[in-house]
C-alpha cells in the first residue's frame, strides 16, 4: 500500500477514535460526583452563589445541550476555556506542553544507549554472568516505584549533595537539561530494564535466524552482520514497545513531575481532575489521544523503512 | 559461533562513557537563588485575581497581597488600624458609619475614590456570583458621600462590622478599570491593584509572580523590592525538599511529621504561629444515626481527642474543648468539653437504640484525614458502631457533605477575624445559609444567640452569649472538636518580618532580606 494512502487512512481513524474519546471523557469527567462551581468559589460560597456560577458557565443546561456545545465548539477548533482560570484550555496546554516534551526526549536520550549496550551484553552469552546481572539490574529497575525512587534521588542528589535542583524547569537549554535530568534518570531507570528484555529476547531469537545464516554464508564479517542484519531486524519489536512508552510519557508522567514538581502535562491534568476543570481535562484527553495516535503512525512508518516486508 | 559473542560492544560503550561524562558536567552546584525574589509555596492554588470570585484558600492569601481593604490589622498587634480610610465615626446608636478615605492611589496610579469602595462592597454584597457575602450581611446600604467620603448604613447595629470590612475579600478595586475591560478581562492576566502588590505574571496553576506596587499608599511598604512567587506544588515531600534544597524561602502547610527535622535545619526557621483553625469531625444530622442526641454523645464520648491530637500532630496541637477554634475572642478555655468515657458511651449508644449502625465517614487523601478517619473508626467500633472509611477526593467530598450523604467527615476550617460572629454562622448556626457547615444541625435558641451577639455592644455581655453558644452546641454535640491548629509555616532564616497572620494573610509587605 502506498505510504499516502497509509497515512490518509490513519488520519481518517484518527476521527473516530477523538470521536469516541471525547464522547466518553465528556461523561466520565461530567458524572464524577464534584462541583467546579463550589471549587472555584470556595467552601464558604452559599447555595445561590454556585448556581449562580454554573448558570454562567452553562452547567446547569442538559448534558445532551453541553455536549452538543462542545462538539460544535470543537468543530470550529475550539477546545475550551479552563472554568477554573478564565483561559484558553490550549493556552494552558501551549504552558504545560514544552516541559512535558523535554522530558520526554530527555528520558529516551537517557533511556536508549543503555538499553541498547545491556541488551547486547546480555544476549551476547545468554545464561552467562553479565546476561544474569543485567536481569538482575532489570528487575531492581522495574519494581522500584518511581516515585519512591523520586523522592529519594531528590533527597541525596537534591537536598544533600545539592548537585540538581528539585523542582522546576529552568530557563534556556541548559537550564532545562539541568533541572530535568532528575525526573529523566528516575523514568529512564524504571524504562531501560522494560527495553531491555525485549531487546535482549529479539537479538537472541535472530541470532539463528535464516537471513543471518545466509549472510553469514556470503562472506559478511560478524560486525556487518550485527549492525546491517540483526540489529535494525530485532529493534523492531522494542521500536514499538517505545512508541507505546512515548506516548505513555506524555500522557502519564503525571508521578515523576508531581515529585519533582515540574509544571508539566501531567502536573496539569491531575489538578484538572482535582478541581474537575472539565475542559481542561477533556482538552489534555484529546491531545494525549492525537499524539498517541501519531506516534504510532510515525512507529509504523519507521518500522515500514526498516523492514519492507512490512506493509499494511 | 554465536554472531554476538565476537562483538565487542565498543561503539555503545562510548555513548555510555558520554552520557556519563555528560551527567557528571550537569553537576554544578546550584546558585543560591537571587537575593531579589521571595518564594512561597504552598499546596493552596491562586485560580482567580478577583476578590469577590473566591473564597478558597489559595486566593484568600493571594487576595491580601493585591488589595487594600477600608482597615488593616496590625501584624504584631492584632489590632484594627486605618487602612484605606484615614478615620471614621460611628453614630451613636451604632448604625451609620462614615469612612474617610486617605489619598491613595491604584497600581495604575489613578486615585482610589469613594465610588470605587461603594463599587467594591455592593459587588461582594449583591452580585449573585460573590463568593462570600456573608461578612456584609448586616449592611443596608453602601454609597459615595463624595470623592473621599463613605457612608454605610447597616440594617441595625452590628458589633463585628469594622472587623468584618478589614477581612480578605473586602477589598477595594477600580470602578473604572473593571467597567473599561469587562469583569472577565479586568482579572484575567494583570489587575489593578490596590495593595501592596501587583501582578508581574501569572501562570495558573504554576506560580503568580508578584511585584511591588509603586502606588501603594503605605509610603516606604513593601520594605523590600523583591518580586515575590507564589508556587503552587501539592506534594508535601517535594516541598519540603525545595526548602532543604534552597530553591524556596517559605513553605506553607508543612506535614506534622516533618517539624522536627525541619526545626533542626539550620538555615529553616520553623514556626507554628497561631492559627483560628479547628480541626473536627462533622456529623450529619439530617439522618441515623447522628440525628440522635445520644448517639452523637456517645460518639464524642468514645473519642480521646487529646490522644488524637497527640497522635496526629506530635502533640504540636491542642486538643479542642468547645466547637469554637481556641483563638477566636470569647472562646470560653474553661469549659471542661465532652470527656473520653468509653464505658458511658457504649451505654449511651445502647439507650439510644443506635448500637450496630453502619456509619460512613469521608476521609480525604491527605494524611491528617486519612490518619483522623482511622483512629475515629477504631473508637468508634469499641463502642459498638460499625464505622466504614469512604475514600473520596475533594470534589467529591463537598459534593457528598453538601447532600447530606454523608454520616461522619474530618475536616477543617478556620475564621477569617478573631471576632467569632463569622464562625458561629459558619459552623453552627441552622438559618445562616450554610447547613451549620453541612452537618445540617439546627437549634433555634442558638440562631436567637447568634443574632443576639452581634447587636450586644459591652464586650462582657457578648463573651456570655458565645459562652453559651458553645456550652449549647458542644453538649449537643453539633461537631465533633477534635484539636486546635497551629499554622505550621517554615521560613529561610534570611527573611525578616514574614508572617502568616491568623487570618492567613502573608506580611509580605513588611518583610526584607537580610543577609
Amino acid at each position: 500500500m502506498p505510504l499516502l494512502q497509509l497515512i490518509s487512512r490513519r488520519l481518517l481513524q484518527l476521527i473516530g477514535v477523538l470521536a469516541g474519546i471525547s464522547l466518553v471523557t465528556f461523561l466520565l469527567v461530567h458524572m464524577a460526583p464534584g462541583d467546579p462551581a463550589r471549587l472555584l468559589a470556595g467552601e464558604r460560597a452559599s447555595a445561590e452563589t454556585i448556581a449562580a456560577i454554573r448558570s454562567q458557565y452553562g452547567l446547569d443546561l442538559p448534558l445532551w445541550r453541553q455536549f452538543l456545545t462542545y462538539l460544535a465548539n470543537l468543530a470550529s477548533g475550539d477546545i475550551g476555556l479552563s472554568l477554573r482560570f478564565q483561559r484558553p484550555v490550549s493556552q494552558l496546554i501551549k504552558q504545560f506542553m514544552w516541559p512535558t516534551l523535554f522530558l520526554t526526549g530527555y528520558v529516551l536520550c537517557l533511556a536508549i544507549p543503555p538499553t541498547v549496550v545491556l541488551a547486547i551484553l546480555g544476549a551476547r552469552r545468554p545464561g552467562g554472568i553479565a546476561d544474569q546481572t543485567v536481569r538482575l539490574l532489570g528487575i531492581a529497575g522495574l519494581t522500584i516505584p518511581v516515585f519512591w525512587l523520586g523522592i529519594m534521588m531528590s533527597r541525596f542528589f537534591g537536598v544533600s549533595l545539592g548537585w540538581f535542583p528539585v523542582s522546576g524547569y529552568g530557563t534556556g537549554f541548559t537550564g532545562h537539561l539541568h533541572h530535568l535530568f532528575l525526573p529523566a534518570l528516575s523514568t529512564a531507570i524504571w524504562l531501560v530494564p522494560v527495553l531491555t528484555q525485549s531487546l535482549r529476547a529479539a537479538l537472541i531469537e535472530k541470532t539463528t535466524a535464516d537471513f543471518v545464516t545466509a549472510a553469514r554464508a556470503q562472506g559478511a564479517t560478524e560486525r556487518q552482520i550485527f549492525w546491517q542484519t540483526m540489529l535494525p531486524n530485532a529493534a523492531l519489536p522494542t521500536l514499538n514497545l517505545l512508541g507505546v512508552m512515548v506516548a505513555f510519557m506524555i500522557g502519564g508522567a503525571v508521578i515523576v513531575e508531581t515529585v519533582y514538581a515540574v509544571p508539566g502535562l501531567g502536573t496539569l491534568m491531575v489538578n484538572a481532575l482535582l478541581g474537575r476543570d472539565y475542559y481542561v481535562v477533556q482538552g489534555l484527553t484529546l491531545i494525549f489521544a492525537v499524539s498517541t495516535v501519531l506516534i504510532t503512525l510515525m512507529v509504523d512508518l519507521l518500522t515500514a523503512f526498516i523492514d519492507p516486508r512490512v506493509r499494511f | 559461533m554465536n554472531s554476538l559473542s565476537g562483538f565487542r560492544p565498543r561503539g555503545a560503550g562510548a555513548v555510555l562513557h558520554g552520557a556519563a561524562l555528560v551527567a557528571m558536567g550537569l553537576c554544578w552546584t546550584v546558585p543560591a537563588f537571587a537575593d531579589d525574589v521571595i518564594r512561597v509555596v504552598s499546596p493552596y492554588q491562586t485560580t482567580t485575581l478577583d476578590p469577590m470570585r473566591s473564597a478558597a484558600a489559595g486566593n484568600i492569601e493571594t487576595y491580601g497581597q493585591l488589595y487594600s481593604r477600608l482597615l488593616r490589622r496590625n501584624s504584631e498587634t492584632g489590632a484594627l488600624e486605618p487602612g484605606l480610610a484615614e478615620k471614621w465615626e460611628i453614630s451613636p446608636e451604632g448604625k451609620s458609619y462614615t469612612f474617610h478615605l486617605r489619598d491613595a492611589q491604584f497600581s495604575d496610579g489613578s486615585p482610589i475614590t469613594a465610588a470605587d469602595v461603594a463599587f467594591s462592597l455592593n459587588r461582594i454584597r449583591s452580585d449573585k456570583r460573590s463568593a462570600y457575602p456573608a461578612p456584609l450581611g448586616a449592611v443596608e446600604s453602601v454609597t459615595a458621600a463624595d470623592a473621599k467620603t463613605v457612608l454605610i448604613t447597616l440594617k441595625s447595629a452590628f458589633a463585628p462590622f469594622l472587623g468584618n470590612a478589614e477581612i480578605w475579600n473586602m477589598g477595594i478595586i477600580s470602578k473604572a478599570d473593571v467597567e473599561k475591560r469587562g469583569e472577565e478581562a479586568a482579572f484575567a492576566t494583570v489587575p489593578v491593584t490596590s495593595g501592596p502588590y501587583e501582578v508581574k505574571q501569572w501562570k495558573p496553576n504554576e506560580k503568580l509572580v508578584l511585584q511591588p506596587n509603586p502606588h501603594y499608599w503605605r509610603k516606604g511598604y513593601p520594605k523590600s523590592d523583591a518580586t515575590v512567587e507564589l508556587i503552587e506544588i501539592t506534594s508535601p515531600e517535594t516541598r519540603i525538599a525545595m526548602l532543604k534544597a534552597g530553591e524556596v524561602d517559605v513553605v506553607r502547610a508543612v506535614p506534622w511529621a516533618q517539624i522536627d527535622e525541619l526545626k533542626a535545619a539550620e538555615s529553616v526557621d520553623m514556626r507554628l504561629e497561631p492559627s483560628t483553625t479547628i480541626y473536627m469531625t462533622l456529623l450529619n444530622h439530617k439522618r441515623e444515626p447522628f440525628s440522635n442526641l445520644k448517639a452523637r454523645q456517645a460518639a464524642s464520648m468514645a473519642i480521646d481527642n487529646k490522644a488524637i491530637a497527640a497522635a496526629i500532630t506530635r502533640g504540636y496541637a491542642e486538643p479542642a474543648n468547645t466547637t469554637l477554634p481556641g483563638s477566636v475572642d470569647f472562646h470560653d478555655k474553661d469549659y471542661p468539653g465532652i470527656p473520653h468515657e468509653p464505658a458511658k458511651a457504649k451505654e449511651l449508644l445502647a439507650e439510644s437504640g443506635m448500637a450496630g449502625r453502619d456509619v460512613k465517614i469521608l476521609a480525604t487523601a491527605d494524611a491528617p484525614a486519612q490518619q483522623t478517619a482511622l483512629l475515629i473508626q477504631a473508637q468508634w467500633q469499641a463502642i459498638g458502631l460499625k464505622p466504614v472509611i469512604v475514600n473520596v477526593d475533594g470534589a467529591a467530598w463537598w459534593d457528598a457533605t453538601g447532600k447530606g450523604d454523608y454520616d461522619a467527615a474530618a475536616n477543617w476550617w478556620y475564621n477569617e477575624t478573631p471576632d467569632p460572629d463569622l464562625a458561629v454562622r459558619w459552623a453552627v448556626c441552622g438559618s445562616c445559609g450554610s447547613n451549620s457547615y453541612n452537618t445540617f444541625y439546627a437549634n433555634a435558641r442558638v440562631d436567637a444567640l447568634v443574632e443576639q451577639g452581634t447587636k450586644e455592644a459591652d464586650q462582657g455581655k457578648r463573651a456570655e452569649i458565645y459562652k453559651k453558644i458553645q456550652k449549647i452546641t458542644t453538649e449537643e454535640v453539633a461537631q465533633i472538636p477534635l484539636y486546635y491548629a497551629p499554622n505550621a509555616v517554615a521560613y529561610s532564616k534570611r527573611l525578616q518580618g514574614l508572617k502568616l497572620t491568623p487570618s492567613l494573610q502573608w506580611t509580605l509587605e513588611e518583610t526584607s532580606i537580610g543577609q
